[in-house]
């Protein structure tokens, strides 16, 4: 690294030296043109995102309440139409 | 020197319609981009979207560039700067709405004693994270970092004050030659 004139950190060669430790690994990418929005759209669809799910399958409770969850929506939907129909 | 003045006829041959100048300029700032802007994301692909980003930005502009009103390096790092800005907050407004929206960070761990500077670095105020990142790996000087960040020269010399003392004291060593 080049030393500046009054550089402030020229006395700090415990902190030099740990800023020193941090590399970079630089990947090889090409530059790109100009991105439509459409390239953005579907960039931003096809990033990985969290599962909002996850939690839930971490714990047995969890699971057993995914696998009920759609058996209690089928009857409350059947009781529903029962209510608004008879 | 030699470099910066390199850059600067680059651009003008980029300018002057030079496509061959602007892929030399891509390979010859990428590389000091991206570390910048991993050094203080540390998010992979944010920072290669930024620096695709900024050299998209660099081509939609390229007129506005006049080596006059200061050097290139800067001037990049000023348009990566402003986009990361912009998509950190958009990505946090992003986040405060729908939080299983936002894109998983995927940050590698390479040593032990690297996490210490690294969780150092993330932990410090954005503020002075920036300006402890472009004064210490990429060598700019403080009029420079000032024009890159839109602050007055005075705000860089203290923030850069504090943000050393902070990583100090995060560090938590032996500064006992300080």
């Amino acid at each position: 690294m080049k030393h500046k004139q009054q550089d402030p950190l020229e006395k700090e060669r415990f902190l030099r030296s740990k800023l020193d430790e941090y590399h970079v690994d630089v990947p090889d990418f090409p530059m790109k043109s100009e991105k439509t929005k459409g390239d953005r759209l579907i960039a931003f669809l096809a990033s990985p995102t969290e599962n909002p799910l996850e939690k839930l399958i971490l714990t047995v409770n969890g699971v057993t309440m995914l696998k009920l969850a759609p058996i209690g929506l089928v009857m409350g939907l059947t009781i529903l139409q029962f209510l608004i129909f008879f | 020197m030699a470099r910066e003045r390199r850059e600067e006829e680059l651009m003008t041959a980029y300018q002057a319609g030079d496509r061959d100048a602007l892929d030399a300029i891509y390979w010859l700032m990428k590389d000091s981009l991206y570390s910048f802007l991993y050094r203080y994301t540390r998010d992979e692909q944010l920072s290669i979207d930024i620096v695709q980003d900024t050299f998209v930005k660099l081509q939609q502009h390229k007129h506005q560039y006049d080596p006059a009103m200061g050097k290139l390096k800067p001037y990049l790092f000023q348009i990566a700067y402003r986009l990361m800005v912009n998509k950190l907050n958009r990505r946090k407004k992003l986040k405060s709405f729908f939080p299983s929206l936002v894109p998983i960070t995927k940050t590698s761990i390479d040593m032990a004693d690297r996490m210490t500077i690294r969780e150092a670095i993330g932990k410090l105020p954005p503020k002075q994270r920036a300006i402890i990142l472009l004064y210490y790996y990429h060598d700019l000087p403080q009029e420079e970092i000032a024009v890159i960040l839109e602050i007055p020269l005075g705000t860089v010399k203290s923030r850069l004050h504090h943000g050393i003392h902070r990583l100090k004291a995060l560090l938590g060593g032996d500064f006992l030659e300080a």
